[in-house]
C-alpha cells in the first residue's frame, strides 16, 4: 500500500530516478523500527540518492515543503534514531559507497556515507592501515558511527573515533554544500585544525543538522606486534581501580571489563544468578608495538601494574581468555565479537543498552545501582567498562536483550534503562546515541544555557526542522 | 517497542503465523547484509545479497530486509500485498544471508521465506506471472518447461536406454533441467558413469523419474511438491539402492528436504518416507580420485586454459559440498586453476534458482553477468560449475552480454578427459 503524496513521490523519482524512491509500505518497513523498544513509526518515503547534488537537491525540496528527512545508513545505531519520529523521508545513504581517497603518506581516508566497515577494514588492510574498528555489524557505516562518537579498538590509545575526523564535506538542511576543515582550503582532508571547529555543529547531533556526505578521518598503521592480556576480579571496585591504574601508563590499545553476565554467551535472558564461585568481572586489554621488545616492555609494565593493585587491595583473580575470544580481540573488524549473537541471539530479536560516557570513579557505584534496577526488571547487569584515552571516563554501559513479542517484557527492559539514566546523568553519566527517552531525561537535569544555544544552532541551521525532527528532545 | 503477533493475521496466515517465534529471533542487526571475514589469511568484503544489490532498498537486502517486511505483516504493520508478495519472491533463497546470520533465525531463513511463498498461493498474492506460467503445467506433465513428460527422456540414445538395468547400485536422477535443456549434462553424466563402469540405472519407464519438486518447494507450492515428491518416493527405491545426482537443486531436495527433519527440511510437509543414500556426481568422483582409481588425461583443447569453479548454492551453501568439485577439477591435467574470491560458502549466487529465473528473468540474468564480471577480472577462459540451472544461466549470459566465456559441468570434461585405472 502506498502512503504519502504522489506529486511528492514524482518529485523525488525525479531527483534520484524512478528505481531509487518509493512510497509502498512494504518498503517502507524495515525503516520504521530498529533493534531497540523504541516505538516504530513509518516513513512516507524511502529516498536512494548517489550523489551530492541529489542530496542537495532531496534537501532543498523537502525544505521548501517542510517534509521530515532523516539520514540513514543501517540502523544499527541501538537508539531508536532513524526511526522517523515525524514520518516523511529516509534518505538511505547506501548508495553513497566510494572510499574516495586513502592517503598513506599524511594517514588519512576520505569516505562517503555508505563505506561499510567490512569495506574499509578491507581496502585499509591492503595497504597496512586500520581505523578504530568496534564490534558492531560489520555492514554498519563508518561515517555514521564515526559522526555519533562511535567507539573502536584503539580508544585507550587515540579517543572516541569522532576524535579522528579530519575533514567533513556536508549539505545543509537548506540545500547548500560546505567544506569544513582543510578540504575547504585544497583537497587535502588531513585536519580540521587550526581553523574554527566548525564540525561541531554536526558531530554528534545524530543526523539533525545536515547530511555529511563525506568525512576526512585520520588513519593509523597496523602494528605488527600484538597481545591480549586477561585479568578477573571479584567487584567492580577492584576492578574499575586497576583499569585507571593501568590506562594511566598510556601503554594499551584499549582496556575494557565485562561483568559475568556480559562474558556470557548469549547474556542470560531473563536474568539469572551468577554462580557465587565466578568472578564478577573479567577484563581483557590489548597491547600492540613495533617489536616483541616493545610488547615485552608493555608486559612487564603491566604486570607490575596487577602487582600494585593486588596492594592496594583489588581482589584480582588471574584467568586467561580462550584462544578464540583473543584472535576476536587483535583481528577486527571481527566476526567473533562483532555480531549480536555474543548479546541477543535467542532472546526474541530485542537489543537496547544504557550507554554512556561516565566519570571511571563513578563506575562502580553507578553499576550497584544499575544492578539494583536491572534484576528487580529481570534483566541481567550486562555491563561493560572502558576507560578511554583523556581523562579517566569512558564506556559504562549496559548490553541489554529482552524479548519483542511480549509487551510486557518491552516495558521492563524500557522502564530499566530509563531508570539507570535517571539514576545516572546526576553522577556525570553522559549517554551516547541517546534515544528520545533519554534525551527527555537528560534535559530535564541540563543547563538552561546548554539548551539555549542547542535549539539557537538548531533553528539557525535547520529553519524549517525537517532534519530528523523529535531527537535531541528538541525542537 | 514490541511486534506481537496479530491474532487476525495468525488466521489469515496460519503457516506463517507458525513461525513466528523463530522470526522474532531476528534482531534486525543486518550481520546478514554484507560479506565478510577478516583473519590474517583472508581479507574478505563483498556484497552478497543479489536482490539487495539490484532492488536496492532495505526490504530487498538480505534476510534482515525480509525478515522486517514478515515482521510487519505478522503484527499487523503492513497488509501483505503485491509489494510484499514481490520483496520475498525476487529472491533465489541462495542463503548467502544465512552464512552471515548469528542469530536463531538462521535455520529457519528458507523455510520463512518458502512459507511466505506459500502463503502468497493460498491468497493469490502477486505470484509472479513466469512462475503462473509452469504452475499448473508441473502437476500434470511432471516438468517446469513446459514440456511433455513422454520427452522426459527423448535425449537418452536407445541402445543406451535399452540396456540400462532394471535394478542397479545408483539410480541417476537427471533432473528437469537436464532432461529437457542441459541435455549434454545428462549425456555426460551417462557417459562418465560407463566409462567408470558405474552399476547405474535411470528410472525411465513411463512412470519412473518425475520432477523432484524443487521448483515447487523453492516457490511456495507445496502441494504439488507433495505428490512430486509422494511419486519419486515410492519409485526410486524400484530402480536401486542409492540415488545419485547431477544436479544440485535435486541433490539438495532429494537429500534435505526428503529426508531432514524441519527446520530446513520438508518431511513435515511432503510427508514421505524417504531413505535411500544420495550423493552428487562430484562426490562419488572426488571418492574415487581419493582412491586412486580413476584419473584425467589431458584434453588439448583446454591445455593451458585458465579454469575457474562457481559454487552452485544447492551443492555449497545449502549442503555444504565444497571440496569435491574443486578435487575433480584439480585432477584434471594441463590446466590452471583460479578461484573467485567469493567462492564456497562466500559465493554469489548465479541468479537462477528459488523460481528468479522464471519470475524475474531480468534479475536473474543480471545477477549472472556479475558473476562472469568477476571471473573474467580474474582472467579466467572457462567457467565451470556442477548444476545445470547454474550452467544455463551463466551460458546464458556469457552469450547475451557477449563475455565469451564457455561454460561447462565439471561432469562434461570428466566425461571426456576420465581414464578408469583400476
Ligand atoms: C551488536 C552491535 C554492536 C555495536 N557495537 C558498537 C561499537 O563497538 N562501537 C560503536 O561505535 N557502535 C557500535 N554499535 C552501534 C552502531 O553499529 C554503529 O555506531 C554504526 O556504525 C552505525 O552505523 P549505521 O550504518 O547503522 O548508522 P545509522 O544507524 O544508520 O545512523 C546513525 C546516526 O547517524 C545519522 N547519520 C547517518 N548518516 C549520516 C550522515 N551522512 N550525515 C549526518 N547524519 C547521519 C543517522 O541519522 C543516525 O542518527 C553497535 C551496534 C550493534 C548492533
Amino acid at each position: 500500500m502506498p502512503r504519502g503524496v504522489d506529486r511528492v513521490l514524482k518529485t523525488l523519482q525525479e531527483i534520484v530516478g524512478r528505481d531509487y524512491a518509493s512510497n509502498e509500505e512494504a518498503i517502507l518497513m524495515p525503516y520504521s523500527f530498529d533493534l531497540t523498544w523504541n516505538e516504530p513509526r513509518m516513513p512516507d518515503y524511502v529516498v536512494m540518492p548517489k550523489t551530492v547534488e541529489e542530496v542537495q537537491r532531496v534537501l532543498s525540496f523537502a525544505n521548501r515543503e517542510r517534509i521530515p528527512v532523516v539520514p540513514y545508513v543501517s540502523s544499527t545505531n541501538i537508539g531508536g534514531l532513524c526511526i522517523p519520529e515525524e514520518g516523511g523521508i529516509v534518505l538511505d545513504l547506501r548508495r553513497m559507497n566510494r572510499i574516495i581517497k586513502i592517503d598513506t603518506e599524511t594517514h588519512y581516508a576520505v569516505i562517503e556515507p555508505g563505506v561499510s566497515h567490512a569495506q574499509f577494514s578491507r581496502e585499509l588492510k591492503k595497504v597496512g592501515f586500520e581505523f578504530g574498528w568496534g564490534v558492531h555489524p560489520a555492514s554498519a557505516s563508518v561515517l555514521a558511527m564515526t559522526l555519533q562518537h562511535g567507539i573502536g579498538h584503539l580508544n585507550g590509545r587515540f579517543g572516541v573515533n569522532s576524535q579522528f575526523i579530519s575533514s567533513m564535506e556536508v549539505v545543509l538542511p537548506t540545500g547548500e554544500v560546505c567544506k569544513i576543515g582543510s578540504c575547504a582550503y585544497s583537497d587535502e582532508w588531513h585536519s580540521l585544525l587550526p581553523l574554527p571547529m566548525l564540525a561541531g555543529l554536526f558531530i554528534g547531533w545524530l543526523g539533525t543538522t545536515g547530511v555529511v556526505t563525506k568525512l576526512g578521518v585520520w588513519i593509523t598503521r597496523i602494528r605488527p606486534y600484538k597481545d591480549v592480556l586477561t585479568i578477573a576480579a571479584e567487584d567492580a571496585e577492584s576492578m574499575t581501580k586497576y583499569m585507571v591504574m593501568w590506562r594511566d601508563l598510556e601503554l594499551c590499545d584499549e582496556i575494557t571489563a565485562v561483568s559475568w553476565w556480559l562474558a556470557q554467551i548469549p547474556i542470560p535472558y531473563p536474568y539469572q544468578e551468577k554462580p557465587p564461585d565466578a568472578p564478577e568481572w573479567f577484563s581483557y586489554t590489548v597491547i600492540s608495538g613495533w617489536s616483541e621488545e616493545e610488547l615485552e616492555y608493555k608486559r612487564k609494565m603491566w604486570k607490575e601494574v596487577v602487582a600494585k593493585a593486588r596492594q592496594k587491595g583489588c581482589k584480582l583473580i588471574d584467568f586467561e581468555y580462550p584462544p578464540e575470544a583473543k584472535r576476536g580481540r587483535t583481528e577486527l573488524p571481527s566476526r567473533i565479537v562483532g555480531s549480536t549473537k555474543n548479546y541477543s541471539k535467542s532472546c526474541g530479536g530485542g537489543l537496547a543498552w544504557p550507554g554512556t560516557f561516565t566519570p571511571a570513579k563513578n563506575w562502580p557505584i553507578l553499576y550497584e545501582k544499575m544492578k539494583e534496577i536491572y534484576i528487580k526488571h529481570g534483566l541481567s547487569p550486562a555491563t561493560r567498562f572502558t576507560d578511554y584515552r583523556g581523562a579517566h571516563y569512558g564506556m559504562w554501559r549496559v548490553m541489554t536483550p529482552f524479548d519483542k513479542r511480549n509487551p510486557e517484557a518491552v516495558w521492563h527492559a524500557r522502564q530499566a534503562m530509563r531508570e539507570v539514566v535517571e539514576v545516572g546523568v546526576k553522577a556525570g553519566m553522559i549517554p551516547y546515541k541517546p534515544p528520545v527517552d533519554y534525551w527527555n531525561v537528560m534535559n530535564a537535569h541540563a543547563d538552561p544555557g546548554w539548551l539555549m544555544l542547542l535549539c539557537k544552532i538548531k533553528d539557525c541551521l535547520d529553519p524549517n526542522h525537517i532534519m530528523n525532527p523529535g531527537k535531541l528532545g528538541i525542537r | 517497542m514490541a511486534l506481537p503477533l496479530s491474532k487476525d493475521v495468525a488466521r489469515k496466515y496460519p503457516e506463517l503465523a507458525s513461525l513466528y517465534d523463530h522470526l522474532m529471533m531476528c534482531t534486525h542487526c543486518g550481520n546478514c547484509r554484507y560479506f565478510y571475514e577478516y583473519r590474517p589469511d583472508v581479507n574478505l568484503s563483498a556484497p552478497n545479497c543479489l536482490s539487495g544489490e539490484y532492488f536496492y532498498f532495505d526490504s530487498y537486502t538480505a534476510s534482515r530486509g525480509k525478515n522486517a517486511v514478515l515482521k510487519g505483516v505478522l503484527s499487523g504493520r503492513i497488509p501483505f500485498d503485491e509489494k510484499a508478495a514481490h520483496v520475498i519472491f525476487a529472491c533465489t533463497t541462495c542463503m548467502a544471508c544465512r552464512e552471515m546470520c548469528e542469530t536463531d533465525v538462521k535455520d529457519w531463513l528458507n523455510r520463512l521465506f518458502e512459507t511466505a511463498r506459500r502463503e502468497a498461493w493460498k491468497n493469490n498474492i502477486g505470484i509472479p506471472a513466469g512462475i503462473k506460467k509452469w504452475s499448473e503445467h508441473i502437476k500434470v506433465e511432471h516438468n517446469p518447461y513446459l514440456e511433455k513428460h513422454a520427452d522426459r527422456f527423448a535425449w537418452l540414445p536407445a541402445d543406451i536406454r535399452n540396456s540400462l538395468p532394471k535394478k542397479a547400485e545408483y539410480v541417476y536422477f537427471v533432473g528437469c533441467t537436464a532432461s529437457y535443456r542441459q541435455k549434454n549434462i545428462a549425456l555426460a553424466t551417462v557417459e562418465l558413469f560407463r566409462k567408470l563402469g558405474i552399476d547405474f540405472t535411470i528410472a525411465v519407464d513411463g512412470d519412473g523419474e518425475w520432477c523432484c519438486g524443487s521448483p515447487a518447494l523453492r516457490t511456495g507450492q507445496w502441494d504439488t511438491a507433495k505428490e512430486l515428491a509422494e511419486h519419486n518416493a515410492q519409485v526410486l527405491d524400484k530402480y536401486g539402492d542409492k540415488v545419485i545426482t547431477t544436479c544440485a537443486g535435486c541433490f539438495r531436495t532429494l537429500i534435505q528436504d526428503y529426508q531432514k527433519e524441519a527446520p530446513e527440511g520438508y518431511k513435515d510437509v511432503l510427508g514421505i518416507d524417504f531413505n535411500m543414500p544420495v550423493i552428487h556426481t562430484m562426490q562419488l568422483l572426488a571418492e574415487l580420485i581419493d582412491k586412486g582409481e580413476v584419473e584425467f588425461q589431458e584434453l588439448p583443447e583446454f591445455a593451458g586454459k585458465v579454469f575457474v569453479y562457481h559454487d552452485p548454492c544447492h551443492l555449497g551453501r545449502h549442503v555444504g559440498v565444497y571440496d569435491e568439485p574443486r578435487k575433480v577439477l584439480n585432477s584434471f591435467k594441463g590446466i590452471k586453476v583460479v578461484e573467485a574470491e567469493r567462492s564456497r560458502q562466500w559465493s554469489w549466487c548465479c541468479g537462477a534458482g528459488g523460481g528468479v529465473r522464471s519470475g524475474f528473468p531480468d534479475f536473474s540474468l543480471w545477477a549472472s553477468k556479475v558473476r562472469l564480471e568477476e571471473f573474467k577480472e580474474l582472467g579466467a577462459e572457462i567457467v565451470t560449475s556442477a548444476c545445470p540451472f547454474c550452467w544455463r544461466n551463466l551460458d546464458d549470459a556469457s552469450k547475451m552480454f557477449s563475455f565469451n566465456l564457455p561454460v561447462y559441468d565439471l561432469a562434461e570434461i570428466a566425461a571426456k578427459a576420465v581414464v578408469k585405472k583400476k
